[in-house]
């Protein structure tokens, strides 16, 4: 069959994959039914987005007063340091009138929308994946360059720090990460996290950097420092813009295997969107659900992630 | 000749190139060349032409002699060679431009960040030169869709844009089709009636011929024999220069 014909009944291969992907899920649904499971969606719009309302805690060690309204509540401090506090508009009290409270107790919510556990998660997974995307880049660019240097040194360094962080398991990195640097560097649990998961993605980038620069045709650095170029200037406006575009695919795949990766950091006290989905488990017993939910999550993530670099990499390849 | 000729622009004296792999590239070569002199090199594959002209501008470094150029050693410190490479212009038989830049900004790189010219004297610079050329309605073009005779042309503006006081050309023509290899030579004539010293390595006989002061023959990373053109085309004295040309003119 020919392209053209291809394109033209496009629409009759495209319902057959929707046909598929049809049977997929109701083989799954059939699946859950052999083991007599209950399926319960309305139960989980709740942890994306709690009508609950906030809860409030206490600021610090006080003496509670509720006000006529029974919605404005004063705090007093215990031994009558500082000035009192009054909080208003709480709906539901979780406190009586002259209850003594202590710091961090919860006095009562306040109405409203608030993100539930499962959005606070996709939040910290977007910070940590972030923040350790900036640091892995420049740690990547970094050993990259350390690969293709002329300095025996530098292309040692740069060669130990990636067989050894490609040859370990990344989970086993984290939990170094958490056990040994956390404590000895005085990290919090989400420093050591984003320490784990960029040196871990570093060395991927600077392989992808490497070849990236190598796939520059020699004589382009010979035809710019026959121009009298420096090397780093040969380095910054001759290699690098080409080997930019070399680069920048398989870049975006390890982008987004950093987001997948960063579910690991659930191990370590860190509640990003994996963990919390193992909460929300614990507490709804529905599985099936939660965790549907949480990949369709990460497909949103990693799917938004692909479509800016595609846009990216049209724009750099207009020249050739 | 003038004064300034005793001087010789480049000197190249005994010369060895050994490559890490063991190969002799060069072996004892010398060569001087004046000023508005142009030396045409030829020789069989492998005899190590590019090799002595990547030499003079310190793309690759000797294992034995020395080279001057305009009276200073060429010297293995990065900053000393920098500056000597800034006066001697190297033309490649892949054009090697620099393809994410159009032509009038490749023509503008070096100039900016070497000799710190500001954008504006960069850019009327490079379009003299482009329209020296022939190509000034090719300034914003990039080099991939240019032909292979374009691209040298903007190469060697390139090059010149530096101002360099001798141009090497490593086998200009021999990536072009055909009917593209005139519109090089003929860039190539006029500035060597210009008065630009040149040292070009090519097989075009024909060029040599015509253009060279000196005509010199390499063989097996030796400079074998030179001489002016007339006798060394119509009169070789040397047994291999004379089975060189039996060669090359038979083909
Ligand atoms: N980078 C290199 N490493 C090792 N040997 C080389 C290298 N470049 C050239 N040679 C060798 O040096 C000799 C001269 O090569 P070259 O100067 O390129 O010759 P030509 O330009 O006359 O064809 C050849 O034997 C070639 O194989
Ligand atoms: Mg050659």
């Amino acid at each position: 069959m020919t392209s053209s014909q291809t394109s033209r009944r496009g629409w009759v291969w495209h319902a057959l994959s929707l046909l598929i992907l049809a049977a997929f899920c109701g083989s799954l649904y059939l699946a859950s039914k052999r083991i007599d499971y209950t399926w319960r969606w309305s139960r989980l719009p709740q942890y994306l987005l709690s009508t609950g309302g906030e809860e409030i805690d206490a600021p610090f060690d006080g003496t509670v007063s509720i006000a006529a309204d029974d919605k404005t509540l004063t705090i007093t401090p215990l031994l009558g340091v500082g000035a009192a506090q009054t909080i208003p508009d709480i709906a539901v009290p979780l406190v009586a009138d002259g209850e003594v409270v202590f710091r961090g107790n919860t006095l009562g919510k306040k109405p409203g929308i608030s993100a539930g556990p499962l959005l606070i998660g996709l939040w910290l997974t977007l910070r940590i994946s972030f923040v350790s995307l900036i640091f892995a880049l420049v740690l990547g660019v970094l050993a990259g360059l350390g690969r293709v240097s002329h300095n025996p040194t530098a292309r040692d360094v740069a060669s130990f720090y990636v067989e050894i962080i490609r040859g370990t398991p990344l989970l086993v990195q984290l939990f170094i990460a958490y056990f040994f640097f956390a404590p000895t560097l005085h990290l919090s649990a989400f420093a050591a996290g984003v320490f784990g998961l960029s040196v871990f993605t570093g060395a991927y980038i600077a392989e992808i950097v490497r070849a990236g620069i190598q796939a520059v045709p020699k004589g382009q650095t010979e035809a710019s420092q026959s121009l009298g170029l420096s090397g780093l200037q040969t380095l910054r406006h001759v290699v690098l813009p080409q080997a930019i575009q070399k680069i920048l695919p398989p870049l975006a795949g390890q982008f987004i295997n950093l987001i997948k990766d960063s579910s690991l950091v659930s191990v370590m006290a860190l509640t990003d969107l994996t963990k919390a989905g193992r909460e929300v488990v614990s507490s709804t017993f529905s599985p099936f659900e939660v965790w549907f939910t949480v990949a369709l999550m990460y497909l949103i993530l990693t799917g938004g992630l692909s479509l800016v670099v595609n846009r990216l990499e049209k724009r750099l390849a207009r020249h050739d | 000749m003038t004064e300034t000729a005793e001087v010789p622009l480049i000197k190249a004296s005994d010369i060895e190139k050994r490559y890490p792999n063991g190969t002799l590239g060069l072996k004892r070569a010398s060569l001087s060349v004046a000023l508005g002199e142009v030396v045409v090199i030829v020789g069989p594959s492998g005899s190590g032409k590019s090799t002595l002209l990547r030499t003079l501008n310190g793309l690759e470094t000797i294992t034995a002699g020395e080279i001057t150029i305009d009276g200073h050693l060429l010297h293995e410190r990065a900053a000393d060679l920098r500056r000597l490479r800034t006066s001697v212009g190297m033309v490649f038989q892949q054009f090697n431009l620099f393809p994410h830049l159009s032509a009038i900004e490749n023509l503008m790189l070096a100039p900016q960040k070497v000799l710190k010219l500001s954008a504006a004297e960069a850019r009327a610079r490079a379009e003299k030169l482009l329209a020296k050329v022939g190509l000034a309605d090719k300034a914003d073009v990039h080099p991939a869709q240019l032909s292979g005779g374009q691209q040298q042309r903007v190469a060697i503006a390139r090059a010149l844009a530096m101002q360099p006081k001798v141009m090497l050309f490593d086998e200009p023509t021999s990536a072009l089709d055909p009917e593209m290899v005139g519109e090089v030579l003929e860039v190539m004539k006029q500035l060597a009636s210009e008065g630009m010293t040149m040292c070009v390595v090519t097989h075009e006989m024909g060029f040599a011929r015509a253009v060279a002061d000196r005509v010199v023959f390499m063989d097996r990373g030796e400079i074998v024999c030179e001489a002016a053109p007339a006798g060394f085309f119509d009169a070789p004295t040397h047994e291999r220069l004379k089975t060189f040309l039996r060669q090359v003119l038979k083909a």
